[in-house]
């Protein structure tokens, strides 16, 4: 029954495509190795991986380029990008095309595998879930009602403004996503509602933060993705 | 010839310019009919003969025509010397005639001579201040074009030194992050493995660490790259600065899982303009000195607050604290003192701090806590300035 879930890797990085594989491997799962970007096509449609992480630097093929390809599909395969730290606008643009989450070169075995395990969980509620919207959110002490429009920490409520409780609902309706500001925004606000600033959301976000009494050197329900978005989380 | 000409009105123009129009014309009209007068009768008790007085009046109004403006001067000085040369310098002398016979056609003849003079003065005159403004013209043209090319070749010239900075960098961030990324990756895969024994695991650990202080060194690097000498612009944006802190702490955190450091959020609410991976990068290199050279990584604490205008980061840790040199240099904003080998990387990652906060208008201080330790702060201008 426990079947090995199966990863590919695209990364024209030899070195570090082989930490990877190493690293999952030893992690029990099953690893493909594609080194361009064609030949990491192909590998998906012939081998139907449960997971890819993508490099966005590929010599052949534009990482986004393949994002757009794998997004096409009928069937939604959780896709982590790989990227260098100071090309935020790059990652942003692929969480916003529908990449699921992102690691930072360079990042650590146990970060990779961390994101890795929430990626795949989150991939296996959605498919439990299909099409079933839930009431209560339950995330460790946390407790979001969206019928009663209530919030519970530790038993207790606590009381959000209207925009409070719509980002924190859907924080906890992508629970383990990384959401990018524009992406916030636009769900929030509406299309036009953040007028280019995205300072109502950080405020909000503050004032949020303080109400759950966060502080966001050891976050324990939202992650700040620096520079990029939030991200609830679910473990 | 309008060499001469240029010079002398400039001369004029130079010298009269303090005195107002009218008086300067009026002043140069009488003195030089004067002149007129005075060397007429001079030569009138020489030669007798009226000719010459004419001729000398005739040079007066040219000259006059010459230094006034315009010509109605010149004009006016012809009527009067006309008058005068018939009053003083013909028969009878110091009396008004016409009795003489011919006399109305020299009186005429010489009005109309001044008259011509005058205008010719004037036209020359006017010629020779066009061509003289023409030339100014030519010559700022030329000027300005020649200022543009040489900024043109500049600009050409700091594009082409941001290109190849660029691409050190790319070649740098790529060829060290890399293999690095992967040395303490696969270290860390051997770590976790139950195969490696007692003795080959502390060895290992050392790989990880001196993996994980170069990759920290690299970034170090790659900041102080992006802002030496402002080649490469600040990526400035409105970011919040409780959430740069709490990544950099988590970062700390992640490579020092022993260390326990603290966050201290402010009431007020701090979002200000900064390139935030650097600022982050300033947290960082704060927050490892602390725990690597105070020699207490249990209490080190970060606090954020607004002080006026200033959002303030302080660091404290509760360690040896920091030697005077070390506080004089920072505060004077100078190179770090490498000294002594519990300083390992400290110079260099207090330099970048520097150069960073510089680059942002804010200042960074070192000091020691009157209850012990070291206590770094450094504050970013909350204006929207740069933005």
């Amino acid at each position: 029954m426990s079947e090995k879930q199966t990863i590919l890797i695209i990364e024209d990085d030899r070195a570090i495509g082989n930490f990877i594989s190493r690293a999952l491997t030893a992690n029990d799962y099953r690893v493909i190795s594609a080194y361009t970007g064609k030949e990491g096509l192909s590998l998906f449609f012939s081998h139907g991986p449960d997971l890819v992480l993508l490099d966005l630097g590929l010599p052949d093929l534009d990482g986004l380029e393949i994002l757009t390809q794998l997004r096409g599909l009928p069937r939604e395969i959780p896709v982590i990008i790989i990227s260098a730290r100071d090309r935020e606008a790059e990652k942003v643009r692929a969480l916003d095309m529908g990449a699921d989450d992102y690691v930072v070169k360079p990042f650590g075995v146990s970060e990779l595998l961390a994101r890795i395990r929430s990626t795949l969980r989150r991939a296996e509620r959605l498919k439990l879930s299909q099409g079933i919207q839930r009431d209560v959110y339950q995330i460790k002490d946390l407790s979001i009602d969206l019928s009663r429009h209530q919030v519970l920490l530790d038993g207790k409520e606590v009381h959000f403004t209207q925009n409070e409780f719509k980002i924190l609902e859907l924080l906890a309706l992508y629970a383990g996503k990384v959401l990018t500001y524009d992406f916030i925004l636009e769900h929030i606000w509406g299309p036009y509602g953040g007028s280019g600033s995205n300072q109502i959301l950080r405020v909000n976000m503050a004032n949020i933060r303080r109400k759950l009494k966060e502080n966001p050197s050891e976050p324990k329900y939202i992650h700040t993705e620096l520079g990029i978005g939030y991200r609830m989380l679910d473990d | 010839m309008f060499q001469d000409f240029q010079d002398l009105y400039h001369w004029v123009d130079i010298q009269g310019h303090r005195i107002p129009a009218l008086p300067r014309n009026l002043g140069i009209t009488v003195l030089f009919l004067c002149g007129a007068y005075w060397a007429s009768s001079i030569l009138i008790g020489h030669t007798g003969g009226e000719n010459n007085s004419a001729l000398v009046f005739v040079l007066a109004v040219a000259l006059i025509s010459l230094l006034t403006s315009g010509y109605r001067y010149g004009i006016v000085a012809s009527v009067v010397g006309t008058f005068c040369i018939n009053i003083f310098f013909m028969e009878p002398y110091n009396a008004f005639s016409l009795s003489r016979t011919g006399y109305p056609v020299a009186m005429i003849s010489m009005v109309v001579v001044s008259c011509v003079i005058c205008a010719l003065t004037a036209r020359v005159k006017k010629q020779a201040l066009e061509a003289a403004s023409r030339e100014k013209q030519t010559r700022e043209l030329y000027e300005t074009n020649e200022k543009l090319n040489a900024e043109k070749a500049a600009i050409q010239l700091e594009s082409d030194r941001i290109a190849i900075r660029e691409s050190i960098l790319r070649a740098v961030s790529h060829d060290l992050r890399t293999p690095l990324t992967s040395i303490s990756g696969t270290v860390a895969v051997l770590l976790s493995s139950p195969e490696v024994s007692e003795k080959n695991l502390s060895m290992l650990m050392d790989v990880k660490q001196d993996a994980d202080s170069l990759i920290a060194m690299v970034e170090n690097l790659l900041s102080v790259t992006r802002i030496q000498d402002g080649s490469l612009p600040l990526q400035k944006r409105e970011e919040m600065l409780e959430e740069v802190a709490g990544d950099a702490l988590l970062t700390t955190r992640r490579r020092f899982p022993d260390c326990h450091a603290e966050l201290e959020l402010s009431e007020d609410i701090l979002y200000l303009p900064m390139d935030s991976i650097l600022i982050r990068q300033v947290m960082v290199n704060l927050l490892e000195n602390a725990v690597r050279h105070s020699g207490d990584t249990l209490h080190i604490q970060m606090r954020l607050y607004r002080q006026d205008d200033w959002a303030i980061t302080e660091v404290r840790d509760h360690g040896r604290g920091l030697s005077p040199e070390v506080i004089q240099a920072v505060s004077a904003g100078e190179a770090i003192p490498l000294s002594g080998d519990a300083t390992r990387g400290m110079g260099i990652g207090l330099s970048v701090c520097q150069s960073i906060i510089k680059a942002h208008g804010g200042w960074l201080t070192a000091a020691n806590h009157p209850e012990g330790g070291a206590l770094f702060s450094f504050a970013l201008p909350t204006g929207g300035e740069g933005t």
